[in-house]
């Protein structure tokens, strides 16, 4: 059974479900970028880009766009009243030293010990194509949110026993979404919490390779 | 001041001090805030052999600092990511561009950093345990340095300095003072403290005292050239229409 949603827009919006109010987020490119199209009302919070500010807003009408206001990914943004912006090393150094909670990253692989790969798989013999702000902040901010589709092209389990990817960090994956299922990941292991509504445990544990157990409170995504 | 004009220079005076094989720091981000009639300039005089640090390798789609990747002028690329422009993944996966190795962003803006505060590098606990794993990065000169510090483990990153830095501000007085707007401040002041000598291309150039002193983003001593670049409205219409043709912004009907 296959979900009717774009893979894309289930990930986006089950990530926006699981950002808390008041708290400063990071969204890397893809996947999680979209994500703040679908904060639930009553929630807000402060976004974080790491070319330098807090306090984005959205995509500005073309003729109001200005050049020097654009995102990670240089888009252009505009600026929120209390936005704050920076130079680089300080933006950098606030993804590193816990001064953001939650970041939503895309990613190639994650395993089932929370290891996220993201940033390089070989590419005509090299490793391609870069880190960017990726490992600080894997390595800084206390919940790192996995967003990926379930499987690859082909089939394949993008969630991991264990990785072979270039890591971009190690452990630090909390929770896991993809178009298919939520999984925590604790101390013990994966823990599946939710499926796309329709799916069972056996549909979700056929499309993974990592090992998982399956959470008291298991019930289907609510972004149907 | 020496003269009337002070640190005010025309680009060809300014840019002779880039020859070919010139080691040269670039400020930007993914595309924005570069300067973009400096790059051009090395388009057009063919200055090739470059060893070029700057935080990403530009903008897709054929856009100022990305099209010297395509041009082939550059022989070193120093940074966080191989394949912002297309143009620059071309010419590292081609073998036509080194990249010795990859850095996290926070580690090489605090190498920067370190370059232009007169350190002889940092201490970055980022990437312990992953980037100096065996092979990763066969083209690097030496194995990445550790030191443990109350129990942790950091990594010995050296200082990255240049000898040519090119930043990009909004306005200069003749002294060198540089204002930035936005998101396109980056780390343009560390860059420009980076280099020996510092080009700074900006939309305009002011009197001295027009810009408040607590808003001087790259104070004049870091800088030994200032050039006049676009206006900024032209440099809005620059990017809004890359903005456009990569599909960010509606196009705008004619009127």
């Amino acid at each position: 059974m296959k979900p009717h949603q774009d893979p894309r827009v289930i990930i986006a919006r089950r990530c926006a479900l699981e950002l808390r109010d008041g708290e400063v987020v990071n969204l890397g490119i893809g996947i999680p970028t979209m994500t703040a199209n679908y904060l639930p009302p009553g929630i807000n919070v402060i976004f974080h880009s790491e070319n330098g500010c807090f306090g984005f807003g959205p995509k500005p009408a073309t003729l109001g766009a200005d050049s020097d206001m654009s995102n990670a990914s240089t888009e252009p943004v505009t600026l929120l009243p209390g936005a704050a912006i920076m130079d680089l090393a300080t933006s950098l150094g606030a993804m590193r030293n816990g001064y953001i909670a939650t970041s939503v990253l895309g990613g190639l692989e994650v395993d089932q010990e929370g290891n996220l790969a993201n940033w390089a798989y070989k590419r005509h013999g090299k490793w391609w194509p870069g880190i960017g702000g990726g490992m600080d902040l894997c390595y800084g901010v206390p919940r790192i949110i996995a967003a990926l589709q379930h499987t690859d092209k082909h089939g394949h389990s993008k969630i991991r026993k264990r990785t072979d990817l270039p890591l971009t960090g190690k452990r630090c994956v909390k929770v896991i979404i993809t178009d298919h299922a939520v999984f925590d990941v604790t101390a013990e292991g994966l823990v599946l919490r939710e499926a796309y509504p329709g799916l069972t445990v056996d549909n979700i544990r056929a499309i993974t390779e990592a090992d998982f157990t399956v959470s008291a409170n298991f019930g289907p995504m609510p972004v149907a | 001041m020496s003269t009337h004009h002070g640190k005010v220079m025309d680009i060809d005076a300014a840019m002779s001090r880039v020859p070919p094989g010139t080691r040269l720091m670039m400020g930007e981000f993914v595309g924005a805030g570069e300067p973009a009639r400096c790059i051009e300039w090395l388009l057009e005089h063919r200055i090739d052999r470059l060893t070029l640090l700057a935080v990403t390798s530009g903008l897709r789609g054929d856009f100022l600092m990305g099209k010297l990747f395509a041009a082939g002028l550059i022989a070193e690329y120093i940074g966080t990511h191989v394949a912002t422009s297309n143009e620059a993944s071309d010419a590292y996966l081609s073998g036509q561009m080194l990249v010795k190795q990859i850095y996290p962003m926070g580690t090489w803006a605090e190498m920067v950093r370190a370059g232009g505060m007169g350190l002889g590098g940092a201490l970055v606990p980022v990437g312990v345990g992953i980037l100096d794993a065996p092979g990763l990065f066969p083209d690097m000169d030496a194995p990445k340095r550790t030191i443990d510090i109350n129990g942790k483990t950091y990594f010995v990153e050296p200082a990255l300095t240049a000898e040519v830095s090119i930043i990009r501000g909004w306005r200069a007085d003749p002294l060198g003072n540089v204002e930035f707007r936005y998101t396109s401040t980056q780390n343009q002041k560390d860059i420009a403290m980076a280099g020996k000598f510092t080009i700074a291309e900006v939309s305009e150039i002011v009197p001295v005292g027009t810009i408040p002193p607590e808003r001087v983003g790259c104070p004049g001593p870091f800088v030994n050239a200032v050039v006049q670049g676009y206006s900024l409205a032209e440099q809005h219409k620059l990017y809004r229409d890359q903005w456009i043709k990569l599909g960010r912004l509606p196009p705008v009907d004619a009127v």
